[in-house]
């Protein structure tokens, strides 16, 4: 027994070096770094221990509450949006029908795609003049062309399409697996006793797909709690701080204002309620066998 | 405007090559690039441009190289007056101005003359005179104004001119507080929001940088634009504008009582602290800078130069009599004021006016008092520098 | 029939979705200069390289994409060598704490970049591995070797005991066991999870970003989010960059959508 589990930890030595060095070394020094006070620029002030001042700071910054308002606003618009769209899509794809194969691998197109080209692609889609939100909206009507991306209340949600686009078909794809694993004599059954396709989608479907579908909305709060990459390209943003999402406000103001301790405080912020949400969902999905359930 | 330069400093040199590279169009972008670069200590950049604001934020964090031992006092004397302030921090200098900007407007010249109006002296009457034209003309995708109101630095430029001609200003240099929330200030930036982009302006101009607001100019869509003075050239070049020869450049205007301003602008070579060959990119710095470049510069690509004499050189005047007029406002464009801490006072500065400007029924006063405390406690942070 | 006609028309609406705006961009990369800016935006360009041209050779394009392969190929192999090491660990020696490690992993793939970025910053600093290669690989082996170590923990799995249990009692040791009888029978599963972390780390952005300010070493999303301008923007250039770089991608995914389709969904709904 010993022998083996000293061969089992050589085996994941390099694994615990690279994890430990790279991952949790990092977010241990950010919890330390958010108690000092450090400015790059001014480096005569020195690494001042300021206990919680950056939290209390942190707490009381408008710009900072607006910017979770607004990331918590992208999560909660775009995770709908994804597995409804997601949800039809894979539906659709369920079917059995000739060109499947090719549906599927087009579907596959937006995930491929890496996040800054789509983000480039899609603020050209918005731009103001030759854009072709506005073509398709007023055609050659140039003098009532819209500009999405400077407005403060269009230019969130122009960032919303632009993360939807690129994540119902992923979406759909992990749905489209759970599909593909209700066996199909139990919709026989079902279709025997009379139900319609509604009851059927009711009844065997959803049931069946509740952690395919949870584990779908476990990682897609994740990672839309972190966007940074549309932000960047997009908008910086703006317009008005409208899409300044806590990413980028943390980025802001570590690499570009040099505030280091306080962005280490914006950064520890936004672990702590990826943690929150994620221990929520986890206690849901405890039902469903988790330990097995990889992305 | 940099190859021949560059092929001719390398003919002179032999056994040297300058690398260029060119980064994103957008200043502000620029300086987080190049800040990320010092901050890994990269030693490949021997040299790099700043934007006029940049200097004492570089100086302070150790970034740029003091360059007092090849750039002396009678030599900056050489050059224009603001731009060598803007470049110096605690006694230093910190880098040699290439060419300066200042804030210009420019007007259809044409269109002016069709309703016999003169160029506006003060903000309200260009903007009468904007809403006469446009409900003349009778064209929809005309506007009246084209500016750059994006939430970036060249939104501080822009606003500044509003602010500073109305007799407010953005901080106090000598208290070191903020003055937004000051009734001139306040009033300006009031006028901007209601009359200039609720009046005569598209929306869009509030995610327009440079070269956006200009194309709306040089596509005939725009009735006044303000911009650098690179905007002349290109207004004026057929290949690239559709107005060419039916422009005007006049010195931007002002409230009633208060003096026309025009924000500082210009860029400077300056030495980063890592590079290991600083003999070297002075040679450079020095040549690119010379009588004899910055003549040259100034007539290929129009830039105005930083250097006293070239503003007397009959040669230069010739090609560009503009200059001749512009000399005034160069000499009394307002710098930004200079502080390590420029980038987050921008930031908040940056913030605070989108906000306004974007949503019509904010709370001007409430959000200009807000910018103003945040902009205090970082002002704050420099009371504890060490005397010098 | 019915059937037939509706799911045609959501499948061409589907495929509609996904291709549209990329083709719209990509079409734009072949327009010339002065039909780009024209308003209203044509539809059809007339086939214009100028754009290509402008940005294979003002732009450095092919450096980017050179970086990338090196950055992401490299990533990939070393990420793939260490987690399926992990991996058989974990899946073969009845550990206690094997769940717990799991769900470490999980728990680490979703730190926010924003949460480690400075100390990983500050790290590759004090290594003096700022702007080389070997930082930003570094940081993508640490952020690809959860989702490499799942997939593969959950293939081996599903390989069966006994051939292995016979070389063991043949004399093999362990290493000589995993090397040589578990890996080949899961190539696809190591095939499948070196391509998904493949695509992840090409598509990286962030640490690129505050790692490589080099250009010579930049990576493709950091070319094509910084795309240089004097003047303007090269929309013309962007397009064409971004054209040339998604091409490759997309017939590496249409090529083995199977494998990928497999992959991330890979136990999502088997135990």
């Amino acid at each position: 027994m010993r022998s083996s589990h000293r061969l089992a930890f050589l085996f994941l030595l390099p694994s615990l070096i690279f994890v430990g060095l790279f991952a949790l070394y990092p977010i241990f020094e950010s919890f330390r770094l958010s108690f000092y006070r450090l400015i790059l620029t001014l480096p005569w002030l020195g690494q001042k221990m300021v206990g919680w001042e950056n939290y209390v700071d942190l707490w009381t910054d408008p710009v900072a509450a607006e910017s979770l308002r607004t990331t918590l606003f992208f999560v909660v618009t775009t995770i709908p949006l994804e597995l409804g769209l997601g949800l039809a899509m894979a539906l659709v794809m369920n079917e059995a029908f000739r060109g499947r194969g090719l549906l599927r691998a087009i579907v596959l197109i937006p995930w491929a795609i890496p996040t800054v080209v789509s983000s480039q692609m899609w603020r050209f889609v918005f731009n103001d003049r030759y854009g072709l939100f506005n073509f398709v909206l007023f055609g050659g009507d140039a003098s009532r062309y819209l500009a999405p991306l400077a407005d403060p209340t269009l230019a969130p949600m122009a960032i919303i399409v632009a993360e939807v686009w690129k994540t119902a078909p992923f979406v759909a794809l992990i749905i489209l697996a759970g599909l593909q694993t209700i066996p199909d004599e139990l919709y026989e059954a079902a279709g025997i006793d009379g139900a319609t396709a509604w009851q059927k989608f009711r009844h065997v479907t959803l049931p069946l797909l509740r952690p395919a579908l949870l584990l779908a909305l476990l990682f897609r709060t994740i990672d839309a709690l972190r966007v940074f990459d549309l932000v960047f390209v997009m908008t910086q943003g703006g317009p008005a701080d409208a899409t300044n999402v806590l990413s980028f406000y943390g980025y802001k103001k570590i690499f570009a204002e040099g505030m280091v301790g306080y962005g280490s405080a914006i950064a520890v912020g936004v672990f702590l309620v990826s943690l929150i949400l994620s221990l929520a969902y986890l206690r849901v999905l405890k039902a469903s066998r988790l330990e097995r359930t990889p992305r | 405007m940099w190859d021949q330069p560059i092929a001719d400093f390398e003919k002179q040199n032999p056994g040297v090559k300058i690398i260029r590279e060119i980064g994103p169009q957008s200043s502000t972008q620029l300086h987080d690039l190049i800040t990320q670069k010092l901050k890994n200590r990269d030693t490949e950049m021997d040299l790099f441009v700043m934007d006029v604001i940049w200097p004492a934020e570089f100086a302070s964090a150790g970034w740029a190289f003091p360059l007092d031992r090849f750039f002396s006092l009678a030599e900056q004397k050489q050059f224009l007056d603001a731009p060598i302030q803007a470049n110096r921090y605690r006694g230093q200098v910190f880098g040699v101005p290439l060419f300066i900007d200042a804030g210009l407007l420019y007007y259809r010249k044409d269109l002016l003359e069709k309703y016999r109006m003169s160029p506006p002296r003060t903000w309200p009457e260009l903007v009468e005179e904007a809403k006469t034209i446009l409900t003349r003309e009778k064209d929809p995708q005309l506007v009246g104004f084209s500016g750059q109101f994006k939430q970036y630095e060249g939104l501080i430029c822009n606003m500044m001119e509003y602010i500073l001609s109305n007799g407010g200003n953005l901080w106090d240099d000598k208290r070191m507080v903020s003055t937004l929330n000051q009734p001139n200030a306040v009033e300006a930036v009031r006028f901007v929001r209601d009359r200039i982009i609720g009046q005569i302006a598209h929306r869009g101009v509030l995610a327009y940088e440079e070269p956006e607001s200009l194309v709306l100019f040089t596509e005939g869509k725009a009735v006044f634009h303000r911009n650098w003075p690179y905007a002349w050239n290109v207004a004026n070049d057929p290949q690239r504008s559709k107005i060419a020869g039916k422009i005007g450049m006049i010195p931007l205007p002002s409230f009633p009582g208060g003096k026309g301003v025009a924000a500082l602008g210009g860029w400077q070579l300056a030495i980063s602290r890592f590079s290991k060959k600083s003999e070297l990119a002075w040679r450079f710095v020095a040549f690119m800078t010379s009588h004899t470049m910055q003549k040259r510069i100034t007539l290929s690509t129009g830039r105005a130069p930083t250097r006293v004499a070239l503003y007397n050189d009959r040669e230069v005047l010739d090609q560009l009599p503009q200059l001749e007029s512009l000399w005034e406002t160069f000499k009394q464009a307002v710098p930004r004021p200079t502080t390590p801490v420029y980038v987050p006072l921008s930031n908040i500065m940056q913030r605070y006016f989108s906000s306004v400007l974007a949503l019509p029924d904010t709370d001007i006063d409430n959000r200009a008092a807000l910018a103003a405390r945040d902009m205090n406690r970082v002002l704050d942070l420099l009371r504890e520098a060490p005397a010098r | 029939m019915k059937r037939a006609a509706m799911l045609g028309i959501f499948s061409v609406g589907i495929g509609v979705y996904c291709l549209l705006p990329y083709f719209w961009f990509a079409l734009t990369s072949w327009k010339s200069p002065a039909e780009l800016t024209a308003i209203p935006p044509k539809l059809i360009p007339s086939f214009h390289w100028d754009f290509y041209r402008s940005a294979l050779e003002e732009r450095g394009l092919l450096r980017y994409i050179a970086n990338s392969i090196i950055v992401a190929g490299t990533a990939t192999c070393i990420t793939v060598a260490i987690g399926s090491v992990a991996a058989y660990a974990l899946a073969r020696f009845q550990l206690p704490w094997t769940r717990a490690y799991l769900l470490l992993l999980l728990a680490i793939s979703m730190f926010p970049q924003i949460a480690i970025a400075g100390p990983v910053w500050n790290l590759l600093n004090h290594l003096d591995w700022l702007n080389t290669y070997r930082g930003v690989v570094a940081a993508y082996i640490a952020l690809s070797l959860p989702l490499a170590t799942w997939i593969l923990t959950t293939f081996f799995r599903e390989v069966p005991h006994e051939i292995e249990e016979a070389a063991l009692i043949d004399g093999c040791s362990r290493f000589q066991a995993f090397y040589k009888i578990v890996l080949p029978i899961s190539a696809p599963g190591i095939f499948t999870a070196a391509l998904l972390v493949f695509i992840n780390a090409w598509n990286e952005f962030f640490f690129a970003l505050i790692v490589l300010t080099d250009p010579n070493l930049q990576t493709l999303p950091v070319g094509i989010a910084l795309f240089p301008g004097e003047y303007t923007m090269p929309w013309g250039e962007i397009a064409a960059a971004s054209t040339l770089a998604t091409v490759p991608l997309i017939i590496l995914t249409l090529l083995f959508q199977r494998g990928i389709v497999r992959g991330l969904a890979a136990g999502a709904v088997k135990g």
